[in-house]
C-alpha cells in the first residue's frame, strides 16, 4: 500500500473549525429548512456534529495524554453530562428573551464557562493538577454541547425548546446522543490509546465514529420527522462511516508494526 | 399483584440472567474492561499476543451504548411503525450488535496500531473469526435487556413512565458494572494468570506476563470464553438476574403509588440480606481455605 500522508492540526485551529463548522451548520440547517418549509436538510445539523467531534475528540486526547489511562471515558461522559445541561439551559434561555435564533451562541459560550468552572474544581479543589485541564474542559463541554445541540437539531428539525424538548429529550433519543456522543468524543483516544498514537489516526477513528452517530439519530428522526429526511441522514450518515473507517483502517496499516493475515508471534517474540 | 405479572417478572429475571451471562462473555472475548490493563500491558513488557482488545470504554459506556441502540430501534419501530415487540426487539439488537462489530474492530486496531514499537502485530484472522462472537453475544445481551425494558414500559402493569431508551440506557450501566465487578475477575484475575497458585490474586510484579500459550499452539479469546463461560459468566447473569428481579418483584407485590413505603422497605431489607449473606461467605471461606500458602506476613511498606 502506498505511503499515507498524515495531517495536524493545532488546538487553535481545531477549536476555530469546531465553532464555526458546527455554529454555521446548525444555522445551515435550521435556515434551509425554514426556507423550504421541509426537514430535508435536518442531515446537515449531523455533518455540523463532526466539525463539533472533531474538536472534541482533540480536547480529550489533549487532557488525557496526561496519563489518565482509566479516565478517558470519565472524561468524555463529564463533557456529554455538561453538554447536556447546557443545551437545554441556552435553549430554555433564548426561549424566554424570545431570542430563540440566538439559542446556539448563549449554549455555546454558556457551555464554555461551564467547562472552565468544572476545569478550575478539577484541578484547584480536587487537585489533579494538569496543566491543560481549565482550557481542555472548557474545548471538551464547549464541544459536546455543540455536538448534542447539532444532533438534536437533527433529530427535531429545528431550534426552538419546545420543540427539542418534545422530540429528544421527551422521547428518550437523548439517551442514545448521549452515549454514542460521548463515545464520538472520548473512543477515538482510547481506541488509539498507547505511545504510538497518532493525532491524525485518533481524529480519523472520531470521524468516523461520528458518521454511525449520524446513522444512529437518523434512525431516531424516523418517528419525528418522517421517512425521507430521516432515511437522507441514514444513507449520508453510512457514506460518511464507510469513507472514515476505510481511511481509518488505512492509517492503521500504516502506523501498525504490521499487518497480516495470520500467524506466530513476531518472530523475537517467541 | 396479580399471577400474570408475577409470571412476567420471573420471565424478566430469567431475560436478565442470560443477559448478564453473555455480558460478560462478551466482555471476556473482547478482553475489555478488567483485563484489559494486563492485555494492554503484555506488549509493553515484551510480550506481544494474539488476544483481541477490544478496548470500548469501560463496559458500563459500553453495554449502555448497545442497549441505548437497540431500544432506539424498537421505541421507533413500536411508536412509529407500530411493529410487533418481539419483532422490534430484533430488529434493535442487531442494530446494537453492528454498532459493536464498528468499535470493537476500531478498538482492536487503534490499540494493536499504538503499541508498534513494542512489536505488537495486527492479525486480521482474529478480527475475522472474533468480531462475530463477540457480536453474537452483544446481541444477546441488548436483545434481552431490550426485551426487559419494552416489558416494563409496554406489557407489566403499572406500566413504567420512562421512554425505553432511557431505561436501557440505565439498564445497560447496570449490566456493565455488574459484569466488571463480577466475572471480570474470573478472566482478569485467573485466567490470565493461570500459572500461577490459584488464588494468589495479582502482585505487581507480574503485571503484563499473561499467558499467551494454550495447550496447543498460541491461545487466543476464544479460548477464554470457553474458560469463563464455566464459572464467571454465569455469576454475572445470576448478579443481574436478581438484581431485575429482587427490584421488580417488590414494586409488582406492593403497588409503588399506594404502597410506596412497603417497596422501599423491602428494598433496604434485601440490601440488608445480601450484606449479611455476604458477610457468612467470607468468613466460612476464610475458615474453609485459611490463608495463602505462600503468605510470609505483612510486608511493611
Amino acid at each position: 500500500m502506498d505511503q499515507l500522508k498524515g495531517f495536524t492540526f493545532t488546538p487553535q485551529q481545531l477549536r476555530m473549525y469546531g465553532i464555526i463548522g458546527s455554529v454555521v451548520g446548525i444555522y445551515l440547517t435550521v435556515g434551509l429548512n425554514v426556507l423550504t418549509g421541509t426537514k430535508l436538510f435536518s442531515f446537515i445539523g449531523s455533518i455540523a456534529a463532526l466539525f463539533a467531534v472533531l474538536w472534541g475528540a482533540n480536547a480529550i486526547r489533549r487532557i488525557c495524554s496526561y496519563g489518565l489511562g482509566t479516565g478517558v471515558p470519565a472524561m468524555g461522559m463529564l463533557c456529554t453530562g455538561m453538554g447536556c445541561v447546557a443545551a437545554v439551559f441556552g435553549l430554555n434561555l433564548a426561549g424566554r428573551f424570545g431570542i430563540e435564533w440566538a439559542g446556539v451562541i448563549i449554549t455555546l459560550i454558556y457551555a464554555a464557562i461551564f467547562g472552565y468552572v468544572v476545569g478550575v474544581l478539577c484541578n484547584k479543589v480536587m487537585k489533579f493538577n494538569i496543566p491543560i485541564m481549565e482550557e481542555g474542559l472548557t474545548d471538551g463541554a464547549a464541544a459536546c454541547t455543540m455536538a448534542i445541540l447539532a444532533w438534536s437539531v437533527t433529530i427535531s428539525g429545528s431550534l426552538s425548546y419546545n420543540a427539542i424538548i418534545a422530540d429528544v429529550y421527551n422521547t428518550g433519543f437523548l439517551a442514545l446522543i448521549f452515549i454514542l456522543g460521548g463515545m464520538a468524543l472520548f473512543h477515538p483516544f482510547n481506541a488509539n490509546l498507547g505511545p504510538d498514537e497518532k493525532q491524525d489516526r485518533t481524529l480519523i477513528d472520531g470521524m468516523m465514529v461520528g458518521g454511525l452517530a449520524m446513522i444512529g439519530v437518523g434512525i431516531c428522526s424516523l418517528v419525528t420527522l418522517g421517512l425521507a429526511p430521516a432515511m437522507l441522514t441514514i444513507v449520508v450518515g453510512f457514506a460518511i462511516w464507510y469513507y472514515f473507517y476505510i481511511w481509518y483502517f488505512r492509517l492503521t496499516t500504516r502506523d501498525a508494526a504490521a499487518v497480516v493475515g495470520t500467524g506466530l508471534l513476531p518472530p523475537s517474540a517467541l | 399483584m396479580d399471577a400474570f405479572g408475577m409470571g412476567l417478572v420471573a420471565a424478566m429475571g430469567a431475560l436478565a440472567t442470560v443477559a448478564g451471562a453473555s455480558e460478560d462473555i462478551d466482555s471476556d472475548i473482547g478482553s475489555q474492561s478488567n483485563p484489559n490493563s494486563q492485555v494492554q500491558l503484555a506488549a509493553q513488557v515484551g510480550n506481544p499476543h494474539r488476544i483481541y482488545n477490544k478496548a470500548i470504554a469501560g463496559e458500563p459506556p459500553s453495554n449502555a451504548l448497545w442497549c441505548a441502540t437497540a431500544c432506539i430501534m424498537a421505541y421507533v419501530l413500536i411508536e412509529g411503525f407500530h411493529m410487533p415487540l418481539l419483532f422490534a426487539t430484533v430488529a434493535g439488537a442487531s442494530l446494537a450488535a453492528l454498532f459493536d462489530g464498528v468499535m470493537a474492530t476500531s478498538a482492536y486496531f487503534g490499540r494493536s496500531a499504538s503499541q508498534s514499537r513494542f512489536n505488537q502485530w495486527i492479525y486480521l484472522d482474529i478480527v475475522r473469526y472474533t468480531t462475530p462472537s463477540i457480536m453474537a453475544h452483544v446481541w444477546i445481551t441488548s436483545f434481552c435487556v431490550t426485551l426487559i425494558a419494552v416489558i416494563q414500559v409496554y406489557v407489566l402493569t403499572p406500566h413504567h413512565p420512562f421512554p425505553i431508551p432511557v431505561i436501557g440506557l440505565i439498564w445497560g450501566i447496570t449490566i456493565g458494572a455488574i459484569g466488571s465487578s463480577v466475572g471480570d475477575i474470573h478472566y482478569g484475575g485467573e485466567r490470565e494468570f493461570q500459572w500461577r497458585l490459584f488464588g494468589q490474586g495479582l502482585n505487581t510484579m507480574l503485571s503484563g506476563q499473561i499467558v499467551r500459550k494454550a495447550e496447543a499452539g498460541l491461545r487466543n479469546s476464544i479460548d477464554n470464553a470457553w474458560f469463563c463461560a464455566k464459572f464467571g459468566g454465569p455469576c454475572t447473569g445470576l448478579g443481574f438476574g436478581l438484581t431485575v428481579f429482587c427490584d421488580n418483584w417488590r414494586t409488582t407485590v406492593f403497588d409503588p403509588v399506594t404502597q410506596a413505603p412497603y417497596a422501599i422497605a423491602m428494598g433496604v431489607i434485601f440490601v440488608i440480606l445480601m450484606n449479611v449473606y455476604n458477610l457468612y461467605m467470607e468468613i466460612s471461606a476464610r475458615k474453609k481455605y485459611g490463608p495463602y500458602p505462600g503468605y510470609k506476613g505483612d510486608i511493611a511498606a
